[in-house]
Order: C-alpha cells, then sequence, then structure tokens
C-alpha cells in the first residue's frame, strides 16, 4: 500500500552558505494512509520547516519526500491536488464573502460549478456559517475565520490534510468543533498530518506523533507507547484542606520525588516509584498534620514524554495558565 | 496531447481565476488607487504645468505614463501583500504552475493599467477634443505595453519578501530611474547622443514612441520596433520573476 507521506533524509538548512545550523536535519518517517499524525515539538524545533516542505512551499537543502506515491520533486502537480493545507494563521480573504472565498478555492481547485456549489453549502452548513455565507469574512471572529479556512482547504476533498496548529487561541467550542472535523474527515477516509503545541489535543486525536527536537525525529510512535517509555515521569497528585508556607520546600525534600508541581490548588510529586514514595508521604501528613482533601496516582502524560524527549523542565509546557505555574523543580539529574 | 491540451485549458483557467480574485481584493485599495491611479495623473501634471504641448503631444504622454506606472503598481502591492497575510502560500501550494500563477497576477496589473488608460483616454478625447490617428494601433500598445509593464512590476512583487515596503522602495526607485531616463518628458530628438543611447535600454521609451504613433501619427523608432521590444521586454521580465520565485522557496518565503 502507498504511504500518504513518505520521507527520506529529509534536510533543510537555511544559510545559503550550508553552514549554518539545520532547521531539518536528515529525518525519516512515513504515515499511512487514513492516519491522524501529529508532529510535535518545541518553537524552532522545525515542525513547520518540514510541513511547509511537505507542502511544496519550501524546498528541501537534500532529501526525498513522496507524497501520495509521487516525488515532489519530480513533479508536484499530482501531489498537489490531493493536498489540502490549513496554515497557522487563517488565510482568508477577509475582503470576500465566506461563499466568495469557498467559490475560490473550489474554482482553484478545477472543480465544477455544480459540484462546488453543493460542497460549499455543505461545508458552510456543517461549519456553522451557512447563516453568513454573504458575510465578509472581515466581519468574522477568529473562530469562524479558522473554520472558513479548513473548509477551503477540504472543498475539494483532498487525500491528504496538513494542519498547522489548528486550535491554539480559539475559545473551547470552537476548538472542539475542529476537532470533531479531524475525527470526521479520518473517520471517512483523509490522512490528516497535523503540527501543534497543543500535546493534549494530539494524545486525544491522534492515531501516531512524532517529536522532532532540534530539527531531528526524536521518538516516533503512538501516544499510549510512548507513554510506556517513560514510566520514570509518573506522578502523585495530592491536595490539602490548607497549604502552610514553606509546604512546597517540605516536600521537595521527601525520599523518591524527583519534581514538585503547584498546579490549582493540588501538589504534583513527580517520582519514579509512586508505591514507594506513598508511604513518606502519608507520614508527612501526619507528621505535619496536614488534611488530604484527594490523593491520586497519575501515569506519565504525553506532555511529560514531551518534555523529557525535548529536554525541557516539567511544567514549562503546562496545559494551566502560567500565573499558576509556581511549583519549585528540583531536579536530581533524572531529566533529560 | 490530449493531456497538454486539457492541462493548459485548466492553467490558463485557474490563471484568470487568481485575475478575478485579486481585481475583487485589491482594485479599491488604498495602496492601489494611490500608486497606480494618482501617481501617473499627479506625475502628468506636475512635468506639463506651464509647458508649452498639443493636446494630442499631452495625450500620448498620459497614456504611456498610466500604462507604466499603473501596471507596474500592482505586483509589488499585492504579492508582499499576500506573503504577510499567508494568502500567497494558498496560491503556491494550488495544483498550478508558477507560470500559471505569474499570468495572472500579470494580468491584474495589466487590466488595471488598461482600465485607467481608458479614463485618460476618454478625458482627453470628451475634453480636450484630442484626436487619435491610429485607434487600433493605439489600442493594441495599451494592451500590449500594459501586459509588459506589469510583468515588470510583478518582479518587484517576487523578491523574498513579506514586507510590502521591502518592495515598494526598489520599485518605485527603478520606475523613477526609467521615467527620467525615457522619452517622456524629453522626446528623443532633443536628447543628446549619451542620453538617447541610454533611453534605448528603457522599454518605456518604446512605449512612449508607440503612444506618439498612435495618437499623433508619427515618431522617432520604427513601429516594429516598438512593438517587439515591449513584447520580448514582457516574455524577458518573466525570468527573473521565475529565478526570484525559486529563491523564495530556497529561503522560506
Amino acid at each position: 500500500m502507498i504511504h500518504a507521506i513518505e520521507v527520506h533524509e529529509l534536510t533543510k538548512n537555511y544559510s545559503s552558505s550550508g553552514s549554518g545550523e539545520l532547521a531539518v536535519d536528515q529525518i525519516n518517517f512515513t504515515v499511512e494512509q487514513g492516519e491522524i499524525f501529529g508532529f510535535l515539538g518545541p518553537n524552532g524545533a522545525g515542525k513547520s520547516t518540514t510541513q511547509r516542505m511537505l507542502t511544496t512551499l519550501l524546498t528541501p537543502t537534500e532529501g526525498q519526500i513522496l507524497i501520495l506515491g509521487h516525488d515532489l520533486s519530480d513533479d508536484a502537480y499530482p501531489a498537489k491536488r490531493q493536498i489540502g493545507l490549513v496554515p497557522e494563521e487563517s488565510n482568508v480573504y477577509t475582503e470576500l464573502t465566506a461563499w466568495d472565498n469557498l467559490m475560490f478555492t473550489g474554482r482553484l481547485y478545477l472543480m465544477s460549478k455544480t459540484d462546488r456549489g453543493i460542497r460549499a453549502e455543505e461545508l458552510l452548513r456543517d461549519f456553522g456559517l451557512w447563516e453568513k455565507k454573504d458575510v465578509k469574512a472581515e466581519e468574522f471572529s477568529k473562530g469562524m475565520k479558522r473554520r472558513l479556512s479548513i473548509a477551503m482547504a477540504i472543498i475539494h476533498k483532498p487525500a491528504l490534510l496538513f494542519l498547522d496548529e489548528p486550535t491554539p487561541g480559539l475559545d473551547v467550542q470552537s476548538a472542539r468543533t475542529i476537532q470533531k472535523l479531524i475525527r470526521q474527515l479520518s473517520s471517512e477516509g483523509t490522512t490528516v498530518f497535523m503540527t501543534t503545541h497543543q500535546i493534549e489535543e494530539a494524545n486525544q486525536l491522534c492515531d501516531r506523533v512524532a517529536i522532532i527536537s532540534h530539527g531531528k525525529i526524536a521518538a516516533i510512535d503512538t501516544p499510549e507507547k510512548l507513554k510506556q517509555t517513560f514510566q520514570q515521569v509518573q506522578s502523585v497528585e495530592i491536595s490539602f484542606m490548607l497549604s502552610p508556607n514553606g509546604l512546597e520546600e517540605k516536600l521537595a525534600t521527601l525520599p523518591e520525588v524527583s519534581t514538585v508541581l503547584k498546579i490549582g490548588d493540588k501538589w504534583r510529586l513527580y517520582t519514579e516509584s509512586p508505591a514507594a514514595l506513598l508511604p513518606y508521604l502519608i507520614k508527612f501528613t501526619e507528621i505535619e498534620n496536614l488534611d488530604i482533601v484527594s490523593l491520586n496516582t497519575l501515569a506519565p502524560s504525553l506532555e511529560d514524554v514531551f518534555l523529557q524527549i525535548t529536554g525541557q523542565q516539567i511544567g514549562s509546557v503546562s496545559e494551566e495558565p502560567s500565573s499558576k505555574k509556581m511549583g519549585m523543580k528540583r531536579n536530581k539529574g533524572k531529566q533529560s | 496531447m490530449k493531456n497538454f491540451w486539457t492541462r493548459t485549458k485548466d492553467e490558463l483557467s485557474q490563471a484568470w481565476i487568481v485575475t478575478l480574485k485579486d481585481i475583487k481584493v485589491y482594485y479599491l485599495r488604498p495602496g492601489m488607487i494611490m500608486f497606480g491611479f494618482l501617481m501617473p495623473f499627479f506625475m502628468f501634471f506636475s512635468f506639463s504645468v506651464k509647458r508649452e504641448m498639443s493636446a494630442g503631444d499631452g495625450m500620448a504622454r498620459l497614456l504611456a505614463l498610466t500604462i507604466f506606472f499603473t501596471a507596474a503598481a500592482a505586483g509589488p502591492f499585492i504579492i508582499p501583500t499576500e506573503r504577510r497575510l499567508g494568502t500567497y502560500d494558498r496560491l503556491l501550494a494550488a495544483p498550478m504552475s508558477l507560470l500559471t500563477l505569474l499570468a495572472g497576477k500579470i494580468a491584474v496589473g495589466a487590466f488595471f493599467a488598461i482600465a485607467v488608460s481608458s479614463i485618460a483616454l476618454i478625458i482627453g478625447i470628451l475634453f480636450l477634443n484630442t484626436s487619435i490617428a491610429q485607434p487600433a494601433l493605439m489600442i493594441a500598445g495599451i494592451v500590449i505595453g500594459s501586459f509588459t509593464f506589469s510583468a515588470m512590476g510583478v518582479i518587484f512583487g517576487s523578491i523574498p519578501t513579506r514586507n510590502p515596503g521591502d518592495v515598494q522602495m526598489p520599485s518605485t526607485l527603478i520606475r523613477w530611474v526609467l521615467l527620467f531616463v525615457s522619452g517622456v518628458f524629453v522626446p528623443l530628438s532633443e536628447m543628446s547622443t549619451i542620453a538617447r543611447g541610454i533611453s534605448y535600454l528603457s522599454p518605456l521609451t518604446y512605449a512612449q514612441d508607440l503612444m506618439n504613433h498612435a495618437v499623433l501619427g508619427t515618431g522617432d523608432l520604427a513601429l516594429w520596433l516598438n512593438l517587439s521590444v515591449l513584447f520580448l521586454s514582457g516574455v524577458i521580465f518573466l525570468l527573473p520573476s521565475i529565478k526570484l520565485h525559486k529563491r523564495g522557496r530556497v529561503l522560506g518565503y
């Protein structure tokens, strides 16, 4: 079976002399047809550069890209006809109405007048934009522009859809609508390649994820298998009736604890062995006379795995607002 | 062979769609009105006030100025704006060749110049009683000149940048230089040998002489030479645009 995406030794160096740091460094991976594939990485890791090369917007320095069996360096035309692209910024024509935006894209992809009319109506209705079809996109909210941008990318029913950061900055309702759409597209056989910072989103949506760091693929697998590989980032989450001053420092001194993180009214204690930590923790609460409200053991999250692989500190890309991330990180040399 | 014709038909259709979209989106934008519509008229009146010239002479100069400035204004405004907004990526990722995209963009500037020239022409005929010696030649000249100078504007638009300001400066500078070395304000017959030699390097010289033939019925250069140079310049102008776009794809623009 032909892979949706096949990448061999893909390299990108932006430096004209070829001496600069490689933005993408000889990466190899494949994406199967019908798969939702997440491409994760910190800023500057090479995510967008890779996606731009896969969508013909950027010329690779070296390497080979096959999109649905078509080598982009030979003739990108057949591949382009089967690709849909949703960039990070919603690139709709704000001077045009939603309907005109879709008609333009449909014509660009050589759809017949009847087909693009039927498809545009279907998409506008599905995306909750039908009532606004004759309104210029400049009057749309960010979420509406995002939905229109995705509708434009899939009007020609692409076999492969590229999504760059599909949901950041959107309200919960818009984000859920888009996530639902991604699942729906996948169930209809569309391959989805998404770059994202939203690790939990990737965890929930993706069949497989690749983590790219410093231009190299650091890990590639299903989210669950990746989590199993990183058992050292298990944790115990505990909340108390009261959290006296200095509690953070005291928790950090407990045996088996590698990192302490305050998340809302809870404390998350990272450890390699929750079972070994629990007796110490219970004893600690008795000595300190603390009343426990809740106590849970947590398996590693995809975010934890991501942080381990990319060498960032736990808590640095938490979904929680940054103002709440007051946790102390005590590095015992276990983080990469 | 059938595939070739089908593909050619598809590509022409896509170029036309790009043109229509740009007409809807950009023709009434302040940047286009300022640099494409008002600028040639300002230039004309600035250099024509208190100068002795016939209505026909003025008409020929105004037509050459409008096709030059208006046509060359579109590319440097539209392409960097689209790069900045991310909409250019949509076009680059679409299933059409770069030549098709450039053809669509060139037609945008050319149609704008044809429209503005027509306004100048109507004003000249209705209010200045200007007579046109060779109407068919004038129409051909406006059309060929508009496409040629629009192709020149697209070269500047193809510079790999997302900031229209980075493009406006060199494009304005070069257009002004071409304007002053060409026979628009000083007729070729009144130029020194060196100045005349330099003026032959500018396609605007040939556009002006062509308009002189069309409006006044006389010119300094052969008609075939004017038409050939304008047509060939338009084709040659595509080459740096293609090269700059390829460079942009290497650099990430």
